[in-house]
C-alpha cells in the first residue's frame, strides 16, 4: 500500500554531474584505466601508421621530384602487393585490442562490486551505472585514439622522412591526410565504446546485496 | 507477567492498527533459495515488527537467516512469501526506480567494511547520498559539514578514508547513512573489524544518535557489546525469529549471558 501523497521518483541525475563522479573514479583507478588506454593507443597507432605510410605509396607514383628518384617501380609495386596483407594484419591488431577492452573493462566490474553495490544502496538506479561505465569508456577512448593518432602519424612520418628524404612532410595532400587522422580517431573511440557494453551491463545489473559481502 | 510466560517465544503482535509507528513490518516472510537442484529454506516464516525509534539487534549464527531477514528488512531482495513493510510501503510492489528510491530516501546504511571511497574526502562520501537524492550542492554541503560535526569528525571534513582509522571511516559510514534523514538505519556488523575499544565508541555513539535523531537502528551483530544498547534483540536460528526479547530480560554478565 502506498503513501499517494510520496512521489517515490529519483529523477535521473545531470549529465555534468555523473561525468563528474565519472572523471574521479578514473583518477582512483588510474592504472586500470590506463592499461585499457594503451590497448586503444597501441591498436590505433598501428591504424594511423599503416594508414599513413600507405598513403605515401599511394602518392609517391603520382609525385615528381625529389621523392620519386628515391624510389624504383619495382618497390612500388611491392608496396601494392603488400597492401592486403598489411590490412589483415591491422584490423587483426584493432580485433585484439577490441577482446583486450572488453576484458580489462569486465575485471574492473568485477573488482568494483562493492562500490557498485554500495552506489546502488546510496540510491543510485541501475541506469546511472551503466552510464558511468559507457563515460568512462568514452573518456578513455578519446584520450587514447588522440594518442595513439599521433604517435602512429609522427612515426610514419619520422619513417618516412628517413626513408624519402624531407619530401615527405607535404607529400600528403590535406584531404588526405584529414581522412586518414579522422578515421582512424573514430575507429578508436567507436571499438571502446561497443567494447565496453556488455562489462557496463554487467555492472548495471549488479544488485545492491553483494556490497554486504566481506570478502570477493 | 509469570516468570514462565517471559520464557516463551515471544512473537510480536503484528495485526494491531496499521500505524506510521512501525518502522518496519514483516509478516509471514519466507524465502527460498535455489542452489542448483537443492533448495535452501532461508527464512520459514517470520513476523517482525520495529517500533519507531527503536533499537533492535538481530543475532544469530551464520547460516540461521539471519543475513537473508536483515536484508529484507532493508529493501535489499524480495521475500518469496509474505510481505515486508517500510514505512508502511509494502517493498514487493515496488518497481526498481522505487526501491532506489527507498533506499535513498528511507534506509542508511552501514557496512563491515564501511565501504566508502577511499580516495574522495569524507565530505564527498557523505555528501554522495544527498546528490543522488537531488539536493543541491551547497545545502548538502552545509548538512554534510554538520553531520560528520554529530560523530565527531568536525575537524576531518576534508581527510580522506585512507588517511583515517577504521574506527574513522566507520564515524564517516554513520555521517553518510544519516545524510537524507532515514526512517531506519541498517547495520550489518558495524563493529566486525574493529577492536573492542573502538567498537565500544561506534555502539555507543549509535545509540546516541539512536535517541537524538530519533531513527531506529537495526544491527546484524555477534557482537554481544551490541546487546546492552538495544531495545530488544532478535534471536533468529533455523529461518525463524526464536526469540525476540526486551534488554530488560536479559541479564549480561561479562563472558556470560543469563535470561531471566
Amino acid at each position: 500500500m502506498k503513501n499517494e501523497h510520496e512521489i517515490m521518483e529519483i529523477e535521473s541525475l545531470p549529465l555534468g554531474k555523473i561525468i563528474h563522479i565519472t572523471c574521479k573514479g578514473i583518477r582512483i583507478r588510474i592504472w586500470r584505466s590506463l592499461i585499457v588506454v594503451s590497448g586503444i593507443v597501441l591498436a590505433i597507432a598501428f591504424l594511423s601508421y599503416i594508414l599513413c605510410s600507405d598513403g605515401f605509396a599511394q602518392n609517391i607514383a603520382k609525385s615528381a621530384g625529389s621523392i620519386a628518384e628515391k624510389v624504383t617501380p619495382e618497390q612500388i609495386q611491392e608496396m601494392k602487393d603488400q597492401r592486403v596483407q598489411t590490412y589483415w594484419m591491422v584490423a587483426l591488431a584493432i580485433l585484439i585490442s577490441f577482446v583486450g577492452i572488453i576484458n580489462a573493462m569486465l575485471m574492473s566490474v568485477t573488482e568494483r562490486f562493492r562500490e557498485i553495490g554500495t552506489m546502488k544502496c546510496l540510491g543510485a538506479l541501475d541506469s546511472f551505472v551503466l552510464k558511468m561505465f559507457l563515460i568512462e569508456s568514452v573518456i578513455e577512448g578519446l584520450i587514447g585514439a588522440l594518442a595513439g593518432v599521433i604517435t602512429g602519424i609522427l612515426i610514419a612520418y619520422v619513417e618516412g622522412a628517413i626513408t624519402y628524404g624531407s619530401g615527405v612532410w607535404t607529400l600528403l595532400p590535406a584531404g588526405w591526410f584529414l581522412g586518414i587522422t579522422a578515421f582512424s580517431f573514430v575507429t578508436g573511440v567507436v571499438i571502446t565504446i561497443i567494447a565496453a557494453l556488455y562489462p557496463a551491463k554487467q555492472a548495471a545489473k549488479m544488485t545492491p546485496v553483494v556490497a554486504l559481502r566481506a570478502e570477493l | 507477567m509469570s516468570a514462565s510466560a517471559e520464557n516463551k517465544v515471544v512473537q510480536e503482535p503484528v495485526e494491531t492498527k496499521l500505524s506510521t509507528s512501525y518502522v518496519v513490518r514483516a509478516t509471514g516472510v519466507k524465502k527460498i533459495y535455489t542452489m542448483g537442484s537443492e533448495q535452501v529454506h532461508a527464512l520459514r516464516g517470520v513476523d517482525f515488527a520495529v517500533k519507531r525509534g527503536e533499537y533492535i539487534s538481530i543475532m544469530g549464527p551464520s547460516g540461521s537467516g539471519k543475513s537473508t531477514l536483515f536484508n529484507m528488512i532493508g529493501g535489499l531482495d524480495k521475500p518469496n512469501q509474505g510481505q515486508v513493510y517500510i514505512d508502511e510501503v509494502d517493498i514487493a510492489a515496488l518497481n526498481p526506480v522505487e526501491l532506489a528510491w527507498l533506499r535513498c530516501h528511507k534506509v542508511g546504511y552501514i557496512f563491515q567494511t564501511y565501504n566508502l571511497i577511499p580516495v574522495a574526502t569524507a565530505l564527498d562520501n557523505v555528501m554522495l547520498p544527498m546528490i543522488f537524492a537531488g539536493m543541491q550542492q551547497a545545502d548538502a554541503q552545509d548538512k554534510a559539514v554538520k553531520l560528520l560535526e554529530k560523530v565527531g569528525l568536525g575537524e576531518r571534513i576534508l581527510h580522506k578514508p585512507l588517511q583515517m582509522s577504521g574506527g574513522q571511516q566507520q564515524r564517516v559510514a554513520i555521517a553518510r547513512a544519516l545524510a537524507n534523514s532515514p526512517s531506519i538505519v541498517l547495520a550489518d556488523e558495524p563493529t566486525a573489524n574493529l577492536d573492542k575499544k573502538t567498537g565500544l565508541q561506534i555502539i555507543n555513539l549509535l545509540k546516541e544518535l539512536n535517541k537524538t535523531e530519533g531513527v531506529s537502528i537495526i544491527t546484524a551483530t555477534h557482537d554481544h557489546k551490541m546487546l546492552d544498547i538495544s531495545d530488544r534483540i532478535a534471536w533468529v536460528r533455523d529461518g525463524r525469529i526464536e526469540k525476540f526479547q526486551k534488554r530488560s530480560d536479559l541479564e549480561i554478565k561479562e563472558g556470560e549471558m543469563h535470561v531471566q
